[in-house]
């Protein structure tokens, strides 16, 4: 669709990027990194699909709010995202909580924007959008935004609508006839269904934007009266009550299917979004040309495959990086990421094997999410024997075995 | 008797505030710097502060913020005599802002009514 496009609008809106929660869900994933740096679909990390997001939408003022083990995703942005241009007033800052105002770090989504007020003050947009970094999905903000402006919002609340039974894990969202959002549950146990359709709830997607002055009255007023600082389950609700909150129904804007919205809350989520992307006709497309997404890649020759003996090797839906080594292989339903090396007669199904892991002769691996340089040896079998594997990896719930980066395996 | 911390860091205001508002039936303590009132905020646990901007060592906003991490719903009164600092988004946290000026009755009436406020809410609670 080709739409006008407003020059000045990247001037008017600053995005305050959420990227300090701990992640504690994705564990082991997250055991050296935050949950925004963990790689997705071979090449990328979580943060970069909302970056591209922003960056497709003419966004160019970033602000990402750092915590828990921040190091892994500031090189990420450092050498990966250092694209903008300063004399043009475009940036991406990497905010860790400076104590400006308490003694504390982030105590909630709130309290992160709260404590960086001298940011907005310096800045002065006239919009803020608070967006997470753990989120895959393709938005064209330049929408929302118009539709926030053109309506006279507040606060605008993007929105999607998920089956019943997963609604509990949102902020479940009641609206009126003209979208104004009168109702907000923050994780209810019984989440309302719509009125239309007793089978779906509508649900927050947990990105926000708000008019700057509001949003500063509504966090300073919480900061004082409050101990709780979440953007769901306290600054929403109150402003429901006062302000002019609407909701946003988001369709996907052409760009994928079915309106595709990820929180990759799980190992098991994890798992299954990334396996997703090899389909042939996968709900979320890396090969979208209108709606490109931008990563940082080392430099490594092209993937190279070998079979000397074509009994041996086969390749069935996959993603391949650069820079793998595959001799006499067998790969289905996977995702190698760049460096990988994957010995004779081994087979690698259902996983996802990360940057650098060195895979040995006749191993076997399946439904497995294989971190960082870590080096199987031959003859290994993982995920054949959940009992087994149990003793020294992490099994999830759906049985996906998932092995920490440079883990030590004998 | 209600509490009153003064942060304001000019000696003769001192003199002058102190008096005043113990004509009117507070105790006064006082604070001449930002640092000095985060302190004397934790020792006294006044009901109110007035805070100037202006102050060595740590200014009245950043001072502001800090005490109100740390005691909440504490009304606090801005009283500079600059008028800039209400676009200030941080000075937004204050429950006042009074720009200085030689008759004290805007601040005495401001005081009282947060005073007020703030029993009323206490008695709400209590309720």
């Amino acid at each position: 669709m080709i739409r006008p496009f407003d020059h000045t609008l990247y001037r008017k809106v600053l995005v305050m990027l959420l990227a300090g929660g701990k992640g504690e869900r994705l564990y082991p994933l997250t055991r050296d990194r935050a949950k925004p740096a963990v790689p997705f679909g071979g090449v990328y990390r979580i943060i970069d699909f909302t970056l591209s997001n922003c960056i497709n939408s003419g966004l160019r003022k970033i602000c990402v709010l750092t915590q828990y083990k921040s190091y892994s995703l500031d090189r990420h942005l450092r050498v990966g995202w250092n694209i903008f241009n300063s004399e043009l007033d475009e940036f991406i800052e990497n905010i860790p909580p400076q104590k400006r105002t308490s003694e504390m770090w982030y105590l909630g989504t709130s309290d992160a924007v709260y404590q960086n007020i001298y940011v907005l003050e310096r800045e002065r947009p006239e919009m803020v959008l608070i967006l997470a970094g753990d989120h895959i999905y393709k938005m064209d903000y330049s929408e929302l935004i118009n539709y926030h402006i053109l309506n006279k919002a507040d606060l605008t609340v993007p929105c999607i609508e998920a089956p019943l039974e997963d609604a509990s894990r949102f902020g479940v969202v009641g609206v009126d006839n003209n979208s104004r959002i009168i109702d907000f549950d923050e994780k209810p146990l019984n989440p309302k269904p719509l009125p239309t359709n007793k089978n779906v709830a509508l649900v927050s997607m947990g990105i926000y934007l708000f008019n700057t002055e509001v949003l500063v009255r509504r966090i300073i007023e919480n900061a004082k009266n409050d101990t709780n600082r979440d953007f769901g389950k306290n600054i929403i609700p109150t402003m429901i009550q006062k302000d002019r909150v609407l909701s946003f129904v988001f369709n996907g804007n052409g760009h994928s299917t079915a309106n595709y919205w990820r929180d990759i809350g799980t190992l098991d989520a994890y798992w299954e979004a990334n396996i997703d992307l090899v389909k042939k006709n996968p709900d979320f497309d890396l090969f979208d040309d209108t709606w490109p997404i931008r990563t940082y890649n080392k430099q490594y020759p092209p993937a190279k495959y070998s079979f000397e003996n074509e009994k041996n090797g086969m390749i069935k839906d996959a993603l391949i990086s650069n820079g793998c080594l595959i001799n006499d292989a067998s790969i289905g339903k996977s995702i190698i990421s760049p460096n990988v090396t994957i010995g004779s007669e081994s087979s690698v199904m259902g996983s996802i094997i990360m940057e650098g892991v060195r895979i040995g002769k006749n191993v076997k691996i399946k439904n497995a999410i294989i971190d960082k340089h870590v080096t199987i040896p031959d003859g290994m079998k993982i995920g054949y024997d959940l009992q087994n594997d149990g003793k020294q990896f992490t099994v999830t719930e759906k049985g996906v075995v998932v092995a920490h980066k440079e883990m030590h395996l004998i | 008797m209600d509490t009153i911390l003064l942060v304001e860091d000019d000696k003769n205001q001192i003199l002058l505030y102190e008096q005043e508002l113990a004509i009117e039936g507070y105790k006064v303590v006082t604070a001449t710097n930002g640092i000095e009132a985060i302190e004397n905020a934790r020792y006294f646990k006044p009901d109110l502060v007035v805070m100037d901007i202006n102050m060595p060592m740590m200014d009245g906003i950043e001072s502001m913020c800090r005490i109100l991490s740390e005691h909440k719903n504490i009304p606090i009164v801005i009283n500079t005599a600059y008028s800039n600092y209400q676009n200030n988004f941080m000075s937004w946290s204050a429950d006042a802002y009074i720009v200085k000026s030689s008759d004290l009755k805007e601040l005495k009436d401001k005081i009282k009514e947060l005073l007020n406020k703030r029993k009323k809410n206490d008695n709400d609670k209590t309720v």
